[in-house]
């Protein structure tokens, strides 16, 4: 015989969350502790740390103009990838979840573009070398057209590849969460819109884009904090002519500057956390979810 | 008053005749879908294409020849690396991620219906989980385990690294599936009888079965797919990604496209039987009347 | 004391859920056994938190819960033999109608055979014979509604608790299903109790209407006492049929007082047992079917009180018309005419009437 109501019990709900704490602790809190206390101790140059406590990392960190440099590259990847994916995402959500009136075909159209997100990052990175090389088809059909004369040069191993590279991979990111508060808005209120003489560019701005408020937030989250935590897309799609914050952060640790490392990542972690919050406070994010 | 009336009335009256049409909404919202959708497939097309060529391919089209020459060349040849050990390790890491990902996903998913002590950071602190940069706690992982002594191998760290990015995403998808489960039928389960175990399994685990099907796949996948994380806290033995990305900096020919090829299609057998198995469940819920009615 | 096992008592039962506001303020309630409760009122009147605490589903703050004469306060569901159908039924989406029913035993242990006779047995009592492999999205609301009955009724509670139980019906349906609600409760002998905001579907129904507001008991007792002689001007306007209108009290004789008001002219109120004084306010009722309308000019009868108005509206119901007049300014007047009565002399909007009543029919409102 049980005793317990399904809606008593204080303690359960963290027995039930506890095996996600023992990992979040140790996989996420300490090795943040750990890079935290590395930022303020000297390197001995080795690879090894110099148990004295210093500011110098931070220091030449926020005196080097390298850093802002960075900063500046990353956001301006974040930014534009962020920027485009939206309007990709948001589009193709609601190309979906108002126009394609049959449910089954919305479903399978959602299926068709989630299908790639499936597949190696990677392989999906370089599938654009022979689309956008030298010689590659892009570069090939302009000059058979007749359009140029030479290979555009800025197709690939350039800033243009990378932020092509980011939206193919990232827009399925804004997409899910943004069809997914799509597809809870009555249909029947759009139409009352339109018939009350409402323009489509008035419902959208006054009724869809305020109720997918929670899926835009969202899918903003993934993708900014993916572009910014990111390294590898900008060293290969570049070409290795530009860099990024994570890269540096890379590079450091290869030459085992573990506490300049530290430092880069302690201000990343924070300037990305900032980010965060700042779209939290906008939108209670838990409470869309689970209403 | 009429002669105003008239020109609204007639402008409504076309605008629902034009209902039975499309609005030109449409046709520009389907060429995006379309020009997405053809951005999406198109270069990877290319490279499963170009896997195909023989000894004599290059990275960029015109093709030339058609053999599995790469594919052999994949995995018979030294300087591609370890691929068959590295694919190994990863589909057991994916498997093992998968497993404890519906698990606790579940679990927290329980947990977060109502509120608890707490409830707020635990969530800020999947929120953090989730967005840190890969790199950053990968490194600390990897540092975390050299002060303790303990060697970075891809069961331990590697597993505990990718858990702490894939647990808070199999949270928040497990978030939405939770929200379309109706608390009362856990009443209702109560009310007849069940204990709290049985309410679980008789009740809630059946109900939401395609959704912890869901979070599964989204857990393989992105374990299968992990890389940033890993990079730091795999030890001396690689995973795929690890592999790939290493053969991206050193191999420059159509082997690195068999790959491709080869990874996509393990992906999609594996996404196959968890759609086939999901809409099996639904299906037998849209027909019912299974035969015999067993239990 | 022989209490038949479905006997239920709340003795100054409250609930609060934040220590502040409370849901259910110190109720004493008595249901026999066998009988059929209706718990009726608007919505968070705290007639569900009622339900839910005999169900065993919240616990109340204070006050104890007994049933068959004992506390169950504290107790499952299971212990306390009573079972819930839900308001929307909270069927299972993935069990057919023969495994929803046979969940309760399932989850006691029973074998499948066992379990699966009991319920093909059940199955057919409720008459869902041939759709016992279907799964509930494939049933009608009435059938759904069935299969949670049977589902309830299978481990032969002693008390069936019902949340709003025909709320998710058509109208006809709901008429139909309330039949089979009756029929059932008399089949199982067992108490029912019913929350519902419909006064028609409690007095249908109903043993004992319980009317509730605000977490108080207003009145409780079989329907038509409810109906006939509602105690305060609440319970009879959520009722209905009824005719309220508030005086001052200028004389009180020993079997009747008189009292006045803005809109109408003294009229005499027999006394109940009410003991006004000079000078109080008082509500009083009059059915809306002891009206009757005359011309004016027309000698009044003796013992019969007057009020003289326009006719506002005139709404045809089928057996009746129902005469809206504006005797008591802003709040409603009404006469229910007899259809034949109307038409013999049918009254227009405008016309001046007067509208009479025996005095010995009016009621005096607590």
């Amino acid at each position: 015989m049980t005793s317990s109501s399904p809606s008593r019990g204080k303690w359960s709900g963290w027995l039930l969350v506890s095996p996600l704490v023992l990992v979040l602790v140790p996989f996420f809190v300490l090795p943040i502790v750990i890079v935290l206390v590395a930022s303020f101790l000297e390197s001995d140059g080795f690879g090894g740390l110099i148990r004295t406590f210093t500011l110098a990392n931070y220091g030449g960190l926020l005196s080097s103009k390298l850093t802002l440099a960075l900063y500046l590259e990353t956001v301006k990847f974040a930014a534009l990838t962020w920027f485009f994916s939206l309007i990709i995402g948001f589009f193709v959500a609601y190309f979906l979840a108002f126009h394609v009136r049959n449910q089954l075909l919305a479903i399978g159209l959602f299926l068709l573009c989630t299908v790639p997100f499936w597949t190696s990052n990677i392989i999906r990175m370089i599938s654009w070398i022979p689309l956008l090389g030298k010689e590659g088809l892009i570069n090939t059909a302009l000059i058979k057209t007749g359009l140029i004369g030479q290979p555009l040069e800025f197709l690939l191993f350039s800033g243009f590849a990378v932020v092509v590279a980011y939206v193919h991979q990232l827009t399925i990111f804004m997409i899910v969460p943004i069809f997914n508060s799509m597809a809870r808005i009555d249909r029947r209120l759009l139409e009352a819109a339109v018939d009350a003489g409402t323009s489509r560019f008035d419902v959208l701005r006054l009724v869809v884009v305020p109720l997918t408020k929670s899926g835009i937030a969202l899918g903003s989250i993934f993708v900014i904090s993916i572009v910014m935590g990111d390294f590898f897309v900008v060293k290969v799609m570049s070409g290795g002519g530009t860099a990024s914050v994570v890269g540096a952060f890379y590079e450091d640790i290869g030459v085992l500057q573990y506490p300049a490392a530290a430092a880069s990542a302690v201000l990343l972690t924070l300037v990305l956390s900032a980010l965060v919050l700042l779209i939290l406070r906008s939108v209670d994010i838990r409470r869309e979810i689970a209403q | 008053m009429t002669v105003l009336a008239t020109p609204v009335a007639l402008a409504r009256a076309r605008a629902a005749a034009r209902r039975e049409g499309r609005p030109w909404t449409f046709y520009a919202l389907a060429g995006l879908f379309i020009f997405y959708v053809v951005a999406l497939y198109g270069p990877m097309i290319c490279i499963y294409v170009l896997s195909f060529q023989d000894v004599r391919g290059g990275l960029v089209f015109p093709m030339k020849g058609m053999s599995l020459h790469w594919f052999v060349d994949l995995f018979t040849q030294v300087r591609t690396g370890d691929v068959k050990g590295s694919f190994d390790r990863s589909i057991k890491l994916a498997v093992l991620v998968t497993a404890i990902t519906v698990v606790v996903s579940f679990m927290a998913g329980l947990a977060f219906r109502r509120r608890f002590p707490g409830d707020t950071a635990v969530f800020y602190l999947m929120i953090g989980s989730l967005v840190a940069p890969g790199l950053v706690l990968g490194i600390g992982t990897g540092l975390l385990f050299n002060a303790l002594g303990i060697e970075t191998s891809w069961y331990t760290s590697a597993l505990g690294a990718q858990l702490s990015w894939i647990l808070p995403f199999g949270v928040l998808v497990m978030f939405a599936v939770m929200s379309r489960f109706n608390r009362v039928w856990e009443e209702a389960a109560w009310d007849l009888g069940a204990s709290r175990w049985q309410t679980i399994w008789l009740v809630i685990v059946p109900i939401i079965a395609p959704g912890l099907i869901a979070v599964g796949l989204f857990g393989f996948t992105l374990s299968y797919d992990e890389f940033a994380r890993t990079l730091q806290t795999a030890g001396s033995l690689n995973t795929l990604p690890l592999e790939i990305w290493s053969m991206t900096l050193n191999v420059t020919s159509p082997s690195l496209y068999a790959l491709g090829t080869v990874t996509t299609i393990i992906s999609f057998a594996i996404i196959g039987a968890s759609l086939a198995t999901i809409a099996l469940i639904q299906r037998r819920r849209a027909e019912g009347g299974r035969p015999g009615g067993h239990a | 004391m022989s209490l038949g096992p479905g006997h239920i008592e709340l003795a100054g039962v409250s609930k609060s859920y934040d220590g502040q506001t409370t849901a259910v303020d110190a109720i004493n309630l008595k249901i026999t056994d066998g009988a059929y409760c209706c718990l009726l009122g608007p919505s968070g009147c705290g007639k569900t938190t009622i339900l839910r605490m005999i169900a065993g589903h919240e616990e109340p703050t204070t006050g104890e819960i007994l049933i068959g004469g004992e506390d169950v306060v504290g107790l499952p569901p299971v212990a306390r033999r009573t079972a819930m159908m839900f308001q929307s039924y909270a069927l299972f989406p993935h069990l057919s109608v023969r495994d929803n029913i046979a969940f309760p035993l399932r989850v006691r242990g029973r074998s499948k055979m066992d379990r699966h006779a009991a319920a093909d047995a059940m199955i057919e009592k409720v008459r869902l014979g041939e759709l016992a492999d279907r799964l509930p999205a494939q049933l009608s609301g009435g059938q759904q509604q069935r299969v949670a009955l049977a589902r309830a009724a299978i481990t032969e509670p002693r008390v069936l608790l019902l949340d709003e139980p025909l709320s998710a019906l058509d109208e006809q349906l709901r008429v139909q299903m309330r039949q089979e609600l009756r029929r059932m409760q008399r089949e199982l002998g067992i108490t029912f109790v019913h929350v519902t905001h419909t006064q028609l579907e409690a007095i249908a129904l109903a043993d004992l209407v319980v009317v509730m507001d605000k977490g108080v008991i207003r009145q409780a007792g079989a329907a038509r006492d409810i109906y006939a002689a509602p105690r305060d001007r609440y319970v009879a306007e959520f009722l209905g049929g009824q005719n309220v209108f508030s005086g001052k009290v200028q004389r009180v004789n020993g079997v009747s007082v008189t009292l006045a008001a803005p809109e109408l002219r003294a009229i005499a109120v027999p006394l109940g047992s009410a003991r006004p004084d000079a000078g109080d306010t008082i509500d009083v009722a009059v059915r809306r079917d002891d009206i009757v309308l005359l011309r004016p000019g027309v000698p009044l009868a003796d013992g019969l009180s007057s009020l003289s108005a326009r006719v506002l509206g005139v709404e045809y119901q089928g057996n009746f018309v129902k005469v809206m007049l504006d005797a008591l300014g802003p709040s409603e007047f009404v006469a229910y005419v007899p259809e034949r009565d109307f038409f013999r002399d049918p009254h227009q909007i405008g016309d001046v009437v007067v509208a009479a009543w025996q005095a010995d029919r009016a009621r005096l409102l607590a």
